[in-house]
C-alpha cells in the first residue's frame, strides 16, 4: 500500500513539475514578448518600429517652386516649368521584351539603349531622360513597359535669352544657381524643398503616401532694376558697333544716379542661355563686372575734379599748352597738335595730354588718387555681382616722376566698366555716390556719400557737355534733341612686352540730360579693328543711339521741347504718369 | 467611488462598450485622414498640372512680347517709327 501511493505521489510531482517548466517556459515567452512590444529596453518597442519602417517607409523630396526673376516692368526674365525626369529599374526593365518599344518612345537608337542597359544589368536606378516635357513624359508612363518611372522636377528657361544671360546666370541641372543673378540671389531664389513619406513594397514600389512631414515653400521671386528695353537696346547697338568696328566684345551698362539702380548691363559675345549643348566661356562672363581696363581718358574728369578742389584751378583757368608735347622723366607726351593756351576746360574736351600732365603736377598724385578712392575706384560698387572685381589703384613704394603723372589720365589703374558708370553717377547726382543696386528701388537710398560739393559736381558736367560740343573730341556721343555730356577714351592694350601699339580699347562714359542729370552710360568697346578705334569714333556713337533709348523709354523732356511745344493738359482726366 | 465602480455589476458592459467606442472613434478619424490626404494628392496635381500652364504661358506671353518682335511688327506691319525730337510735344498737368 506504502509503496503504491508513494509510486502515485511520484508521479504526481513529475506533473507537478513538468507542469512548472511548461508554465516557467510560457511565462518567459510572455515576458519576453511584452518586454519586446511595450517595454523601452535596448530592443524594445522602439527598435522594432524603427527597423520595420527602415523596411518599408521612404521619404521623398517635394520640389520647392524656384522663384521668378522679372525686369522692373514684371518682364519675366527667368522661368522655373515643370518637367518629368524618367528613369527605370532595369531589373524590372530587362527581360520584358519592351525594350525596343521603350528606346522608339525615347528617340534612341535601339542598339545602344540595349547597351546601355545591359551595363545597369545589376542596378536599381538608372535615368532615362532628364528633363522631359509633361505631355513627353505622359506618353512614356502611360504605355505598359515596367519598371519605369517618372520624378517631378523644374527647369529653368530663360525668355529673354541671350539679352541679358550673362546678367541673369543660370542655374546648373540640380536647379542651384551657378552663376550671375541667379547665383548672387540664390538664398531668396529657393524655397526650401518639403518631405513626404510613403509606403514600399518588397520591389521598391510605392504602395501608398502615409502623409506629408513638411510642405515645400517656394522661393521668392525677384524684381530687378533692370527694363529689358533697354537691356535689348543695348544688345542691338553693341552687335551693331561689333560688326562697324570688327571689335572683339563689347559691353555697356546704364545706372540710374540717383537711385543706383542699374538699368541695363549688355556684353557681347553672348550665349543662349537655353541651349546648353556647346557653352563658350569667354561668352559667358559679364564683362562689365568681371573684366578690368585702362580707364585711359575716361578719368581726367576725376582729375578735374582734384583740379578743382585744390583751389588752384577754375575751369576757365589758362593752360599754355605749347609746344605741344611734354617731357616726364625720360618719356615725352605729345599731343595730336599744339593747342597753345587754353582753359582748363578745353584741356578735359581736347583731352589734351600735355595740360592734364600740368595739373596733375600742381596738383599732385596723392590729392588725384584720393579723389579716385572717394570716387569709389578701387572698391566693390555694392552690386556684389558674383566675380566682381574691384579693380587696382597704383600703389608705388617710389613713385618716380612719371608714376606721379599717368594716373591723371587713366594709366597704371585698372576699373570696371561698372566702376567707371559708379564714379561718373555722382557726378550726374550733385556729388553724391550712391550704392549700386540689381533689385528695384522706389526709394531714394539713404546711404549715399557725398563725395564731392555739389558746385564741383556741376562744373565737371559742364565741361562734360561740351565734349560732346562741336569743338570737343566727342561729337558723335550728342543725341538729338537732348544735351549730353561723357568722355571719351582710347587705350592701348597690354601685351607681353607691354603696350601694343595697334591693339586698342575704345570707351566711353556719359551723363545725361545735361540740365537735370540722371542717367549714365559707359560703352566699352574691346579691340576695334581698322579706322574706327578711338573712344570717340567706335564708342561715341553707341553712346549717343543707347541714350537716345534711355532718354525716350525714360521719359526725359528733350531741350527743343519748347514753350509753343507744351501742351497744357486739363485738370482732370489726365494722363497716367509713366 | 471608483473602487465601488468597479466592484459592481455594471464595470465590466461599461468598459466594453466605452473601449468599443474609442476603437469606432479611431477608425473614423483614420478613414477622415486617408479622405484628406487623398484629397490632398488630388489639389497637388492640380496645382501641378497649373504650374505647367502657367509657366507655358509665361513663356508663351515673353516670347510673343520680345522688344525685338515689337520693334519688328510696330515697324512692318504698323509702318510706326521712333518720333524724333522735333515731334515730340510735352504735356504738362
Amino acid at each position: 500500500m506504502s509503496a503504491k501511493i508513494t509510486k502515485h505521489s511520484g508521479y504526481q510531482v513529475r506533473v507537478l513539475v513538468v507542469a512548472a517548466v511548461l508554465a516557467g517556459l510560457f511565462g518567459m515567452l510572455v515576458f519576453r514578448l511584452v518586454q519586446l512590444q511595450v517595454g523601452a529596453s535596448q530592443y524594445g518597442a522602439d527598435f522594432l518600429k524603427r527597423q520595420g519602417d527602415l523596411r518599408a517607409v521612404r521619404s521623398a523630396e517635394i520640389p520647392a517652386y524656384r522663384g521668378l526673376i522679372t525686369d522692373r516692368r514684371g518682364s519675366p526674365l527667368a522661368v522655373s516649368t515643370p518637367v518629368v525626369t524618367l528613369w527605370a529599374n532595369p531589373q524590372q526593365l530587362i527581360g520584358s521584351g519592351k525594350e525596343p518599344a521603350l528606346a522608339q518612345l525615347l528617340n534612341l537608337p535601339v542598339d545602344d539603349f540595349v547597351k546601355k542597359l545591359e551595363r545597369y544589368r545589376n542596378k536599381q536606378f538608372m535615368y532615362l531622360a532628364r528633363h522631359q516635357t509633361p505631355a513627353v513624359a505622359r506618353a512614356v508612363l502611360s504605355s505598359d513597359i515596367p519598371g519605369i518611372y517618372g520624378q517631378r522636377e523644374y527647369r529653368r528657361f530663360y525668355p529673354a535669352g541671350e539679352v541679358v544671360s550673362q546678367l541673369v546666370g543660370t542655374t546648373n541641372i540640380d536647379g542651384d544657381g551657378a552663376s550671375g543673378v541667379e547665383m548672387r540671389f540664390d538664398h531668396r531664389l529657393q524655397g526650401v524643398p518639403g518631405k513626404k513619406r510613403f509606403i514600399k513594397d518588397l520591389h521598391g514600389d510605392a504602395i501608398r503616401d502615409i502623409g506629408v512631414v513638411s510642405e515645400a515653400s517656394d522661393g521668392e521671386s525677384l524684381q530687378l532694376s533692370i527694363d529689358l528695353r533697354l537691356q535689348h537696346a543695348q544688345h542691338r547697338e553693341l552687335l551693331r558697333a561689333m560688326t562697324e568696328t570688327g571689335a572683339a566684345a563689347a559691353s555697356a551698362v546704364t545706372v540710374d544716379a540717383q537711385t543706383g539702380e542699374i538699368l541695363a548691363m549688355t556684353n557681347l559675345p553672348s550665349f543662349n542661355p537655353n541651349r546648353r549643348g556647346q557653352l563658350n566661356l569667354a561668352a559667358m562672363r559679364n564683362r562689365v563686372v568681371t573684366d578690368v581696363y585702362e580707364p585711359g581718358s575716361t578719368v581726367k574728369p576725376l582729375t578735374l575734379v582734384a583740379a578743382l578742389e585744390s583751389g588752384e584751378f577754375d575751369i576757365d583757368t589758362i593752360i599754355d599748352t605749347s609746344p605741344g608735347r611734354i617731357t616726364v622723366g625720360d618719356k615725352v607726351l605729345p599731343d595730336p597738335r599744339n593747342y597753345g593756351a587754353i582753359s582748363v576746360s578745353r584741356v578735359i574736351e581736347k583731352s589734351s595730354q600735355v595740360g592734364v600732365t600740368k595739373i596733375a603736377q600742381a596738383v599732385g598724385h596723392e590729392n588725384i588718387i584720393d579723389v579716385f578712392q572717394r570716387f569709389g575706384l578701387g572698391q566693390a560698387t555694392g552690386a556684389e555681382f558674383p566675380g566682381e572685381r574691384s579693380g587696382r589703384l597704383p600703389d608705388h613704394d617710389f613713385w618716380s616722376a612719371i608714376d606721379q603723372v599717368t594716373p591723371a589720365f587713366g594709366y597704371g589703374l585698372l576699373v570696371t566698366p561698372l566702376q567707371l558708370a559708379h564714379a561718373y553717377s555722382a557726378f550726374a547726382n550733385d556729388g553724391r555716390l550712391v550704392p549700386l543696386t540689381l533689385l528695384a528701388t522706389d526709394n531714394v537710398p539713404s546711404n549715399g556719400k557725398q563725395v564731392v560739393s555739389p558746385e564741383i559736381a556741376r562744373k565737371v558736367i559742364t565741361v562734360l557737355h561740351r565734349v560732346t560740343g562741336d569743338e570737343g573730341t566727342a561729337k558723335r556721343a550728342s543725341v538729338p534733341g537732348f544735351s549730353v555730356g561723357g568722355k571719351t577714351g582710347t587705350v592701348h592694350k597690354v601685351g607681353k612686352a607691354g603696350y601694343l601699339d595697334d591693339r586698342y580699347v575704345a570707351l566711353f562714359a556719359g551723363v545725361s540730360p545735361i540740365e537735370s542729370p540722371r542717367y549714365v552710360t559707359v560703352v566699352v568697346i574691346d579691340e576695334p579693328e581698322g579706322d574706327i578705334y578711338g573712344g570717340g569714333t567706335a564708342a561715341a556713337p553707341v553712346y549717343s543711339r543707347i541714350t537716345q533709348e534711355v532718354l525716350r523709354i525714360r521719359n526725359a523732356v528733350p531741350d527743343s521741347a519748347e514753350e509753343k511745344d507744351v501742351l497744357l493738359l486739363a485738370e482732370a482726366g489726365g494722363i497716367p504718369r509713366g | 467611488m471608483m473602487t465601488r465602480f468597479l466592484e459592481s455589476n455594471f464595470s465590466l458592459p461599461a468598459l466594453f462598450v466605452l473601449c468599443l467606442g474609442s476603437a469606432l472613434m479611431i477608425v473614423k478619424e483614420t478613414h477622415q485622414t486617408r479622405l484628406l490626404f487623398a484629397q490632398l494628392q488630388t489639389l497637388e496635381s492640380q496645382r501641378w498640372a497649373l504650374q505647367e500652364d502657367y509657366s507655358r504661358l509665361v513663356l508663351e506671353y515673353s516670347t510673343l512680347s520680345a522688344p525685338h518682335r515689337i520693334s519688328e511688327l510696330s515697324g512692318t506691319t504698323l509702318a510706326m517709327t521712333s518720333p524724333d525730337a522735333a515731334a515730340i510735344k510735352v504735356v504738362e498737368q
